[in-house]
């Protein structure tokens, strides 16, 4: 790998809280003095400015980025933000890699910033338009959505304990219990509270979900050579890596996430790590989601497919255990101000490979750690490694341990009350109304579904029947070849059974959301299932298309009103 | 790959919207700010002694270096136009009836400007360099909003 090292040297953050007093400007102000503080550098020292933050529908501002860069202290330096969804934290990590490894910059500094609590009525709202505005978002989808299909189909295949997931989640909680910054740390909770929470979008619940949160957290970057005039403990960035699945997620096999495999093989192989579940001693891997943490410890290759759930009910993921895997407490204790909390993970392997985590910090020198994120259409992985150097003088002298982390103090949460009370306080609705062209592809297919049929698109070289259709093949990259008429017959692939909407208002009946792989074809599509009792819904299950009455077709996914239970004639 | 279109009304297009509101809380030095406006009438700004700027309205942070920063300084009442617009159109395109007037001012003390109406400036053509002065709403209509400042007028012409 060419350009100069790079290593961390600072790191700070806020408070995470579920709405903070402060504005987003004063939460990256917060954490990014705090970082530089860790260091005992000033803004001069920067020579530039890495932002991320996740949708600008959170703040409701345009270009968050530039409304945010005062904040972050991008005034009058060479500053970019990048947004690659829940992946934006650790990105933002790797964009800092390649600015200072370039030998453009000494020294960078990057702020990672969230304020969620500004989206009304709730901050899932933000996320409605990562569903696909025409064949999608007609069926009233929910970001949980995504998740519970997900997990539904990654505990089928393998047959998974429930149990076994959700001690992740209290893992998490009560190793937040040692962090200063945490939001939801909690010591005392056991496996029977996160099954006895609320089923939101079955097989989630409510204890399986991090919260929703504001916080801002800031690490400080240099070069070899500045690394070292800077501190004698610099954190390496040994390897970095980043992937991207297919937008058309109901094409995939939701089990394994092989876009954090491939990232993780090339920050691997950037770093010289060869046999990762020797060489990596502490993990901080992406967990909005209980399950999504073991599914992202598998794609790192740290277990073998399906085997990770039995590692955490096993307590080798524990902060004492084999493996250690987020001692911070993730994203599920500290808390999930989304883009915030992926760069907490290079903050907290910063504090643990410097023997600085107080509380939090895993027993014996862990010299080499991996963090992880994921995100938009559960298609993004970004992996980052970081180490000491093994062996050296900087990591064999039995560095003092710091009780206190000493970097994570800003931020005043504010109650309901005072949310609801704050002078100077602005509503707003963005209001904002679209009209989108289907396109050619989706188009033909809109006609086909009034007309009664699903139709696909073939691409001859990759011999696969696309479903939904496009006019390209995203694989060969070249123009598909014919329509096809498919079945409408398919397959359950996953399913969801779902008691609350977009905004968190309970569903009395609950939705049955499913991906149906769609016979004829290699795809399939998200609809709904009808006809059928939530309990009797397999994954597996041969399913038909009920189509609504030929006079009110109009050329909508809508126009296949559900699929049911397959009736053999 | 390029269809062309033989039945124009069979391009599908899918109304929709994004149904997300936002209530913008002001933070830290925002409620300073807007605390001091709804009570004591009081424009305030934030100064950084070190980059020698005073910022309005107040600021946690001096963005130039880092500093933290309080909401010390008391600005105005009176102002200088630095740069102003009349519009004629609403948001939709439609003519008003009576032009708005945005004017920028660099209240006194301040270096950074705010943007609010200048307030009937009637027929003589405003001027950059103007002064002017805030006129602010009566304390009892006050809420704690940058509404609470009705606009710039032209200052009377003595105080020059």
């Amino acid at each position: 790998m060419s350009g100069t090292r790079v290593a961390v040297v600072g790191a700070g953050m806020t408070r995470f809280m579920r709405r903070a007093q402060e504005t987003g400007k004063e939460l990256a102000w917060e954490a990014a003095r705090a970082a530089l503080d860790s260091c005992q550098l000033t803004l001069a020292d920067m020579d530039a400015v890495c932002l991320t933050s996740a949708p600008d529908a959170f703040d409701g501002v345009h270009m968050k980025g530039e409304y945010l860069s005062d904040g972050a202290g991008g005034f009058g330096k060479p500053f970019i933000r990048t947004y690659v969804g829940g992946g934006s934290g650790v990105f933002t990590a790797i964009q800092g890699w390649y600015t200072v490894a370039s030998g453009m910059f000494d020294v960078a500094l990057l702020v990672a910033e969230e304020k969620m609590s500004s989206t009304q009525p709730h901050p899932q709202g933000a996320f409605l338009t990562i569903f696909d505005n025409i064949l999608e978002r007609p069926l009233g989808p929910n970001l949980l959505w995504i998740f519970a299909l997900e997990m539904n189909r990654y505990m089928s295949a393998y047959g998974l304990d429930k149990r076994d997931i959700a001690s992740v989640a209290v893992k998490n909680k009560r190793n937040a219990a040692g962090h200063p910054a945490a939001l939801l740390g909690q010591a005392d909770i056991t496996v029977d509270d996160v099954l006895a929470s609320e089923v939101l979008a079955w097989p989630v619940q409510r204890l399986d979900v991090s919260p929703i949160s504001d916080g801002a957290v800031a690490v400080v970057v240099a070069s070899e050579d500045a690394a070292k005039r800077i501190t004698d403990r610099p954190v390496w960035i040994e390897g970095v890596g980043w992937n991207l699945d297919t937008t058309y997620w109901t094409n995939r096999d939701l089990v394994y996430p092989e876009y954090v495999e491939n990232a993780a093989r090339m920050a691997y192989d950037m770093a010289g790590v060869k046999e990762p579940r020797k060489e990596i001693h502490v993990v901080e891997p992406y967990d909005p989601f209980d399950y999504k943490e073991l599914h992202h410890l598998e794609g790192l290759l740290l277990f073998d497919k399906g085997k990770a759930p039995e590692a955490a009910r096993d307590g080798v993921l524990d902060r004492d255990g084999d493996l250690p895997s987020c001692p911070s407490g993730g994203l599920l204790g500290v808390g999930n101000p989304i883009a915030a909390a992926g760069l907490m993970k290079i903050a907290e392997l910063f504090w643990q490979l410097r023997g600085e985590a107080g509380a939090r910090q895993v027993p014996g020198t862990p010299e080499r750690g991996v963090a992880q994120a994921w995100g938009d259409l559960m298609q993004v992985g970004t992996v980052v490694v970081m180490g000491t150097e093994v062996g050296s003088a900087t990591t064999a002298t039995g560095l003092p341990v710091v009780q206190t982390p000493p970097y994570t103090t800003g931020g005043h949460p504010l109650s309901d009350a005072e949310f609801r009370s704050a002078v100077g306080a602005v509503d707003h609705r963005l209001g904002a109304k679209y009209s989108w062209d289907a396109g050619v592809a989706v188009g033909r297919f809109l006609d086909g579904l009034r007309g009664g049929k699903i139709l696909g698109r073939e691409c001859r070289r990759c011999e696969r029947v696309l479903v939904p259709p496009r006019m390209f093949c995203e694989r060969c990259f070249r123009e598909t070849d014919a329509w096809i008429e498919v079945e409408h017959t398919g397959t359950v692939q996953t399913y969801s059974i779902c008691h609350v909407s977009w905004d968190m208002q309970p569903l009395d009946p609950p939705e049955i959301p499913a991906v149906v792989a769609v016979d004829g074809s290699d795809g399939g599509f998200l609809h709904m299932l009808g006809e059928v009792e939530p309990d009797e819904v397999r994954i597996g299950m041969e399913v038909e298309a009920v189509w609504k009455p030929v006079g009110e077709r109009i050329g909508s996914i809508l126009d296949i009103a559900h699929f049911r239970p397959r009736r053999h004639a | 790959m390029r269809e062309k279109i033989a039945r124009p009304d069979d391009v599908r297009r899918w109304p929709g919207d994004f149904p997300v509101a936002h209530r913008y809380t002001p933070g830290v030095a925002g409620e300073a700010f807007f605390t001091a406006l709804r009570d004591r009438g009081a424009i305030l700004g934030s100064r950084c002694e070190r980059c020698a700027y005073t910022y309005v309205p107040a600021r946690l942070f001096c963005e130039r270096c880092f500093a933290e920063l309080d909401a010390g300084v008391e600005l105005g009442p009176g102002g200088t136009l630095v740069s102003f617009t009349i519009g004629f159109a609403g948001l939709e395109g439609e003519p008003l009836d009576r032009p708005v007037t945005l004017g920028l001012v660099r209240l006194d003390g301040a270096d950074a400007v705010l943007l609010h109406h200048v307030l009937d400036p009637g027929d003589e053509p405003l001027e950059i360099g103007e002064r002017v002065e805030v006129v602010l709403r009566p304390p009892e209509e006050r809420t704690g909003s940058i509404l609470d400042i009705q606009g710039f007028a032209l200052a009377e012409t003595e105080s020059e």
